[in-house]
C-alpha cells in the first residue's frame, strides 16, 4: 500500500516533469517558456539542499473565477535559509473596482493598487524569481489556481511546477498520528504558535510568505526530516 | 514597490546597537539578513551558515558555555551573539540553543560593509564587556558634564575677587563701617602680611559682641571665626558646594596656592542652582522643631529628582543626600540637648552604612550607633538613652525609616563606650563567624556625625590594625560577600525577585552594587584603608595584593554604572509620586543599557571569582 504510494508520487513528479518538457514544446516565446526551460530540481535531493520560493498572494475572492490578485510578496530558501535580500513585494493593478472589504482586510485602497505593477508585470517577474526552484506556500489553491488563471490569459497556457504545501505537511503528520484534530489546527497562525514562533502581521504577502517559509524551516527541524529527499515534501 | 518587512524593521532597529540608526541604515542591515532554525539543543553555528557571522536571537534563548563545561551566559529575544566573528577572543567558548530558535544570520563582512559609516556600531561589536563599559561610563560622565552647571564650572569662575579683607588689629567698629561702605555681609580677617586669620559675618556682630558685651573698641579678631575651611580656586562648584553643606558656612574663602584669591558664597552657587543642597541645609539649619525638620525632609527626593535629571553622577548625588542627612542629624541633636541638656560626657554619633560611605539615596533607612567616651557612668545611661531615641525618631519622622535591622543608637546594643566598641571589634575579627559577620559588615563602614571624632579614630585605627593581619576574617568576610552574585541568567526572562509586586524586576541593590560595595570594604581591610567611600577604597586598593589597576577601574566603572542606573530608576519612581525601590525592571532599560549591565555584572563576577579562589 505504501510502496504504491510512493511510487504513484514518483509517477506524478515525473509526469510533472515530463509535463514542462511537453508544454515547453507548446508554449510561445516569452516568459512562461523561459520558466519552463529551467529544470525542476531533482525529486532525490535532500531539502535543506532545495531552492525553494515562499510565496503569498493576496486576493479579492478565494477562488480564481471570481477575483484578482492584489498583491505578491516571495523570498527565496536556499540551505534552509531564508534570505531576506531576495524579498519582493509588490501590488497588481486592479481591473475590476475593489469593494470596501477588500480595503477593509488587506489594507490597499484603489489607489494604491492603481499604483501597482499590471499582472503581466507582475507574473513575469514572479516566473523569473521561480524558475529551477519549488514554490513553497501554505494552502497552495489559492496562488496555483491564481497563477494559472493569469497564465491562461497572459500566454495562453497553464505552467506546471513543483509545491510544498506547508499545509499539506503538516496535514501528513497529523494524519499519521491517528489521532483526531481540529482543521483549525492547520491555520497558519495556529501552526506557527505550536513552534512558537513569533507572532506575525498577516494579511501582508510578503509576510505571510517569510511566515510560511519560517514555519517549513521550524517543521523540518523538529522532526527531523533535513536529510529527507525533496519527493517526501511534495504535494 | 515598498518592500513590506516592517515587522522585521521595528525589531532590528529597536535593538543595541542598531536603536539609533536611520530608517534607510536598518532596511540595509534587513536586506542581509538569514533567518535560520535551530532546535534546542544543537549547537551553533547552524551547518549551512559557512562564513563568520553574528546571530541575532528572535525567538528563543542560547546559553555560553566555556571550556570547563561552566555556563557563563544566557541570550535571549534581541541579544547578539558575536562570538563566531571574533574567535581569537572566544575560542574557548560554546554556544548552544537552550530552546528552539528562531536566528537572525548576518554575515560579519556583509554587516560590517553597510556600518562603514558607522564605526561606534562596529566598535560596539568589537569591545568586550569590560571595555563597552569603560565606553559607557565615559559617556555618562560627558552627559554629566554638558548637563550640570555646578560640576561643569570650576570655582574660578564663580569667586569674587579680590576677597574684602579687614586686618586683624582694626576695631570691631571700624569693621563694621567698612562693611556698611561695601555692602557686604563678610569679610575675611588678615594679618599684616596678608595671611588670612579668620572671617567676620554679619552674625559675629549680633551673637558675639553684642549679646558677647564686647566693646566695640576691641579688635576684630576678638569677635572672628578662626581656623576656617578655605578651598583652592583649582577645584569645582561642586566640591565647594558640598564644602558649604557639611560645615553649615554661607562663605567660602577661596586660595590659590595657599594665597587668597577672592571668596565664593551660597548666593554664588545658588545663582547656579535654585532649589539645591545649600539651600536645603540652611533650612535644616534655621529649622526649630522637628515638624520643621519633617516638612523639609520632603524636599529631599525632589533634590534627588532633580540632580539625577541634570545628569549628576550617581557619586556627587549620594554626598550631597548624604551630607544633607548628616545635616538633619546635626540639627535633631542640637534640639535634643536644648531640651535633654549638655551631654554628661564627650561622645560621637556615628552613621554606619551607606550614610557613613556617603552613597545614600532618599528614603533610605538609618543606621547609626554611638560611642561614648569611657568616662560615663551608670547614671549617664538615661540621658544617651533619650538623646538616642529623640533622634532616631526625628530621623524617621524625616523620612528616614528605623533600621529593620536594629543598627539603630536607640538600640542599647550599639550605646556604648569606646572599650565596649573595641571589644566588638576585638570579637569579630578575632573569633569570626559567618552569621554574625553578616550583621556587622555595616559597622565596619562607620563615620562620625557629631561629637568627638577621635572616639572613632581611635576605634577604627585598632580595627584595621588587626583586619590586616586577620586572615580567617577576611575569608569569612569574603564568603559572605560572595553569597550575593549578579544574576547573569537573568537576561533571559528577568525573573529573579519573584513575591508580590517585585515580580520579573532584579534587585539592583542586593545583586549588584552590594557586591561591589562588600569587596571594597574587604580590600580596605585587608590593605590597613581608612576611606569607607566605595570609589575610594578601590581607588586606594588599586595595584595592591587584593586587586590589580585595571581590575579596579573596571569596578569602579561598573559602580557608577550601576549607582547612576539605580538613581534615575529612583529619580522616574520618585518623580511618579511612588517609593523609591531598587527592584528594576526590564521594561525600564533601554536595550543597549541591558548590554551594560550585562557587562557591569561580568565584571562583578570575574572579581567574585577571583576572590572565590583567594580563600
Amino acid at each position: 500500500m505504501l510502496g504504491t504510494l510512493v511510487s504513484n508520487r514518483l509517477d506524478n513528479w515525473f509526469g510533472l516533469n515530463a509535463q514542462r518538457e511537453r508544454l515547453l514544446k507548446k508554449v510561445p516565446e516569452g516568459p512562461l517558456k523561459t520558466f519552463l526551460s529551467v529544470p525542476f530540481p531533482e525529486p532525490k535531493t535532500p531539502i535543506s539542499k532545495v531552492p525553494m520560493l515562499a510565496l503569498d498572494f493576496e486576493t479579492s475572492a478565494l477562488e480564481a473565477s471570481e477575483g484578482h490578485l492584489l498583491s505578491m510578496g516571495y523570498v527565496s530558501v536556499e540551505n534552509l535559509s531564508i534570505n531576506l535580500g531576495s524579498a519582493e513585494h509588490f501590488l497588481v493593478k486592479s481591473q475590476q473596482q475593489l469593494s470596501n472589504d477588500n480595503v477593509a482586510i488587506h489594507q490597499i485602497t484603489a489607489q494604491e493598487s492603481q499604483s501597482g505593477l499590471t499582472l503581466e508585470e507582475a507574473v513575469e517577474k514572479l516566473l523569473a524569481a521561480l524558475a529551477g526552484k519549488v514554490m513553497l506556500v501554505h494552502y497552495a489553491k489559492v496562488e496555483q489556481t491564481f497563477l494559472a488563471k493569469a497564465c491562461k490569459t497572459l500566454y495562453g497556457y497553464e505552467p506546471v511546477y513543483p509545491i510544498v504545501d506547508t499545509l499539506v505537511v503538516a496535514k501528513r503528520r497529523f494524519d499519521r498520528r491517528l489521532l483526531p484534530y481540529d482543521p483549525q489546527d492547520l491555520r497558519l497562525t495556529n501552526l506557527r504558535d505550536s513552534y512558537q514562533l513569533p507572532g506575525h502581521y498577516a494579511h501582508n504577502a510578503l509576510n505571510d510568505a517569510v511566515a510560511t517559509a519560517e514555519l517549513l524551516l521550524a517543521e523540518l527541524a523538529h522532526h527531523q526530516q533535513t536529510a529527507n529527499p525533496l519527493k517526501d515534501f511534495l504535494r | 514597490m515598498d518592500n513590506e518587512l516592517s515587522e522585521i524593521y521595528a525589531f532590528v532597529g529597536s535593538i543595541a546597537p542598531f536603536e539609533q540608526l536611520p530608517e534607510e541604515a536598518i532596511v540595509n542591515i534587513v536586506s542581509h539578513i538569514s533567518i535560520c532554525y535551530i532546535t534546542a539543543g544543537q549547537e551553533l553555528p547552524p551547518q549551512h551558515i559557512e562564513t563568520p557571522s553574528f546571530f541575532i536571537v528572535r525567538k528563543g534563548a542560547l546559553n555560553y558555555v566555556d571550556e570547563n563545561g561552566e555556563l557563563i551566559g544566557k541570550y535571549g529575544e534581541g541579544d547578539i551573539c558575536t562570538v563566531f566573528c571574533y574567535p581569537e577572543k572566544y575560542a574557548s567558548i560554546s554556544v548552544t540553543a537552550e530552546e528552539d530558535c528562531l536566528l537572525y544570520a548576518l554575515d560579519k563582512q556583509k554587516l560590517l560593509g553597510t556600518l562603514i559609516t558607522q564605526p561606534h556600531i562596529i566598535s560596539f561589536f568589537e569591545q568586550s564587556a569590560e571595555e563597552r563599559l569603560k565606553n559607557k561610563v565615559s559617556s555618562l560622565q560627558e552627559e554629566a558634564v554638558v548637563n550640570s552647571t555646578l560640576t561643569n564650572t570650576g570655582v574660578d569662575q564663580l569667586y569674587q575677587s579680590p576677597a574684602a579683607t579687614i586686618n586683624q588689629h582694626q576695631s570691631i567698629a571700624e569693621t563694621a563701617q567698612k562693611m556698611t561702605e561695601l555692602g557686604f555681609s563678610c569679610l575675611v580677617v588678615v594679618d599684616n602680611e596678608n595671611q588670612v586669620k579668620g572671617i567676620v559675618t554679619d552674625k559675629d556682630f549680633r551673637r558675639r559682641c553684642i549679646a558677647g558685651g564686647i566693646p566695640p573698641e576691641q579688635p576684630i579678631s576678638e569677635i572672628m571665626t578662626p581656623d576656617i575651611s578655605m578651598l583652592d580656586i583649582r577645584h569645582t562648584a561642586f566640591d565647594a558646594l558640598i564644602a558649604m553643606t557639611s560645615r553649615h558656612i554661607h562663605h567660602l574663602p577661596i586660595t590659590d596656592q595657599g594665597k587668597l584669591a577672592g571668596m565664593l558664597t551660597i548666593t554664588d552657587l545658588m545663582h547656579f542652582e535654585g532649589q539645591n543642597a545649600i539651600n536645603l541645609t540652611s533650612l535644616i539649619h534655621k529649622a526649630s522643631s522637628v515638624d520643621e525638620l519633617a516638612e523639609i525632609s520632603e524636599l529631599i527626593p525632589k533634590l534627588q529628582v532633580k540632580m539625577a535629571r541634570l545628569g549628576t553622577p550617581a557619586e556627587q548625588v549620594g554626598k550631597s543626600i548624604s551630607a544633607i542627612t548628616m545635616a538633619f542629624t546635626i540639627r535633631l541633636i542640637e534640639i535634643a540637648e536644648e531640651l535633654y541638656g549638655k551631654a554628661p560626657v564627650p561622645y560621637a554619633w556615628v552613621a554606619a552604612g551607606s550614610q557613613a560611605r556617603q552613597e545614600q539615596m532618599a528614603q533610605s533607612d538609618q543606621d547609626n550607633a554611638l560611642i561614648i567616651d569611657d568616662s560615663m557612668q551608670p547614671e549617664h545611661g538615661p540621658w544617651f538613652e533619650r538623646l538616642a531615641r529623640f533622634v532616631c525618631d526625628g530621623l524617621a519622622q524625616c523620612g528616614f525609616i528605623h533600621c529593620p535591622g536594629n543598627v539603630m543608637a536607640m538600640n542599647e546594643k550599639w550605646r556604648q563606650t569606646e572599650s565596649q566598641w573595641h571589644h566588638y571589634f576585638h570579637d569579630w575579627i578575632e573569633k569570626p563567624s559567618p552569621k554574625a559577620l553578616m550583621h556587622c559588615s555595616i559597622f565596619f563602614d562607620l563615620t562620625t556625625v557629631h561629637g568627638d571624632k577621635q572616639l572613632l579614630n581611635r576605634v577604627q585605627g585598632k580595627m584595621l590594625a588587626r583586619t590586616q593581619k586577620a586572615s580567617l576574617f577576611i575569608a569569612h568576610l569574603s564568603k559572605n560577600a560572595l553569597q550575593f552574585t549578579p544574576p547573569l541568567g537573568f537576561f533571559r526572562d528577568f525573573v529573579l525577585i519573584s513575591n508580590g509586586k517585585n515580580k520579573k524586576t532584579m534587585d539592583l541593590k542586593h545583586n549588584a552594587i552590594a557586591p561591589i560595595v562588600d569587596l571594597a570594604r574587604i580590600y580596605a581591610l585587608q590593605e590597613g584603608i581608612t576611606s569607607v567611600n566605595t570609589i575610594e577604597r578601590i581607588r586606594q586598593a588599586a595595584g595592591t595584593r587584593s586587586i590589580t589597576k585595571a581590575s579596579a577601574a573596571n569596578l569602579i566603572d561598573a559602580f557608577e554604572f550601576l549607582t547612576t542606573l539605580r538613581l534615575t530608576h529612583q529619580a522616574n519612581q520618585l518623580q511618579a509620586g511612588d517609593k523609591a525601590d531598587n527592584f528594576l525592571s526590564l521594561k525600564e532599560i533601554s536595550r543597549l543599557e541591558r548590554e551594560y549591565l550585562k557587562d557591569a555584572f561580568k565584571v562583578i563576577k570575574t572579581l567574585q571569582d577571583n576572590r572565590q579562589s583567594v580563600y
